[in-house]
């Protein structure tokens, strides 16, 4: 049986391909070292915080999956690798969408695709840092089949940080206020989510329920727990953990690309 | 739906007037609540307008009466505030400067990003663009980045891009102006051809020569459609209208 597709979406996976290599040769454009930085940038990120909060604070990692190490480094990266893709994905929409703007004013094109292209560049990045992850985990020897979690956990950042760029480049282009404002609430959400500290940590008297609960079940800690499952205790996720992921992850999604494909027509007639 | 063919149905365009639309959140919740109805302005007025497959359509009206705007709808870019466009087949279009080139990209990278918006794969791409630099004459200038282009290069690359891709539907507003008098015949030679071989051709011109070898000419006036019918007559028209209001603009001058 001949699979075939509908001329328009040929025509969207052409563009979001065009999109998507696009932004992949202009990330390290101009540069000697090129694709050298992507190796280079998580690593150096991982360090910094490795010292200050580990050497410096020292940190209490808990037990690794292989039950044989305590490794700072190696729990950091699970959860630096998910929130750079997040935060790629919900500051990348704005200069995305920002950057076909004036095309669009000129030629009409299904404006999605230019985010859907950005977010795939954005992927491929994400998976050369997991190329780095696994050679680190196997270096500590603590890697077991539970890694197949970790594309899961990826996939669910994917859809929630897509749906909310969908929204937030839209009310960007609108208002340029949008992203100063988003640059300081992701500022802020980094210390939501359980990455330079561990969730046992909270449980203190002095620490508010509420506060607690936040840093749990926000989704984006959600996600990276699932990929500390993966990648670092080497266990199974747990259910209702998934399940809140996955209806975070959904709903983001189809509310984010409904609105936006009801708002992006007038982007034509933005000044 | 026939390929080709464009049906404008009832169609107004409302556009919100800049000087009072809040850009920045602040301003807009300290606008909150107060009437914005003189902020609009209605671009075109309940405009209808067939045109058949395969016909050479010219439009002509003063400047701000409307027509780039309805061109832009025709294109797909704008969505009408009232009524319906439709435009059925490959749609290129040709308006203003530039015409969907991203400044950064070269000359080269625009030709496969066009061609990916018509829905043309690179190999396709590929295959004509030989013709296109040929056609363009910007000759090595296709590998550099299009900011540096002059404006004639500018029109020529997205000239050439626009008639190579085999459209069902051509619009084309009033850009030829900017090439070279070679250039200019070389468009109009190859509008021709096109239209020889059954392309739609919507063109938006000033020039009345260029109206007469329009099967059919519309003539919009501050929105609204006044006039449709062959060249003689709408020009005519649209010129005797002209030359009323110099003579009125005259009178006040004495």
């Amino acid at each position: 049986m001949q699979f075939s597709l509908s001329p328009s979406v040929r025509k969207s996976i052409t563009l979001i391909y065009h999109f998507a290599e696009r932004e992949s040769k202009s990330r390290y454009k101009r540069s000697l070292l090129g694709w050298f930085w992507s190796f280079l940038n998580p690593l150096v990120t991982v360090g910094v915080y490795w010292f200050i909060f580990g050497a410096v604070y020292r940190a209490e990692p808990p037990m690794t999956g292989n039950g044989n190490a305590e490794s700072f480094g190696l729990y950091l990266f699970t959860g630096l690798i998910i929130w750079t893709l997040f935060t790629g994905l919900v500051e990348g929409s704005m200069e995305w969408l920002t950057s076909v703007s004036d095309l669009r004013k000129k030629i009409y094109f299904p404006t999605e695709t230019a985010l859907l292209g950005g977010a795939a560049s954005n992927l491929v990045q994400t998976l050369l840092e997991v190329m780095v992850l696994v050679v680190i985990m196997g270096a500590l020897s603590n890697i077991g089949w539970t890694l197949v979690f970790l594309p899961v956990a990826m996939v669910l950042a994917l859809g929630f940080g897509l749906g909310l760029g969908f929204i937030v480049s839209v009310l960007n282009a609108r208002y340029r206020d949008v992203k100063y404002l988003m640059g300081i609430l992701l500022n802020v959400a980094f210390f939501a989510v359980p990455i330079v500290y561990t969730p046992e940590l909270l449980e203190s008297e002095e620490i508010p329920e509420a506060a607690r609960v936040l840093v749990e079940w926000n989704p984006v800690a959600l996600f990276i727990e699932i990929s500390r499952d993966a990648a670092y205790f080497l266990q199974v996720p747990l259910w209702n953990r998934f399940l809140a992921a996955l209806a975070w992850s959904v709903t983001t999604f189809v509310v984010g690309w409904v609105f936006f494909r009801k708002q992006s027509m007038s982007i034509s007639e933005e000044p | 739906m026939t390929v080709g063919a464009i049906i404008v149905d009832g169609v107004s365009k409302r556009f919100r007037l800049e000087r009072n639309r809040p850009s920045s959140l602040k301003e807009a919740v300290l606008r909150v609540g107060r009437t914005r109805d003189a902020d609009e302005f209605w671009v075109l007025k309940n405009v209808d307008l067939d045109i058949a497959p395969g016909s050479f359509f010219g439009l002509i009206g003063h400047n701000g009466s409307g027509k780039s705007t309805l061109l832009r709808l025709m294109a797909g870019i704008h969505r009408p505030t009232v009524g319906s466009v439709e435009a059925t087949g490959r749609l290129s279009a040709l308006l203003e400067l530039g015409t969907g080139f991203h400044p950064d990209l070269t000359g080269r990278e625009n030709v496969y990003l066009n061609g990916a918006m018509l829905g043309i794969s690179r190999k396709q791409m590929t295959a004509s663009m030989d013709d296109i630099i040929e056609f363009s004459g910007i000759g090595d200038f296709v590998d550099e980045p299009v900011k540096i282009y002059s404006s004639g290069m500018y029109v020529r690359l997205g000239f050439a891009v626009a008639v190579n891709v085999s459209p069902d539907i051509l619009l084309v507003d009033e850009v030829i102006a900017v090439g070279d008098e070679e250039f200019q015949r070389r468009c109009l030679k190859h509008m021709d051809m096109l239209r020889d071989r059954g392309t739609t051709i919507v063109l938006v011109s000033h020039n009345t020569d260029l109206m007469d070898e329009c099967h059919q000419v519309g003539w919009l006036d501050h929105g609204k459609l006044v006039k449709v019918g062959t060249p003689g007559d709408v020009v005519s028209a649209y010129l005797q209208m002209v030359d009323s209001s110099e003579n009125t603009l005259r009178a006040h001058d004495i």
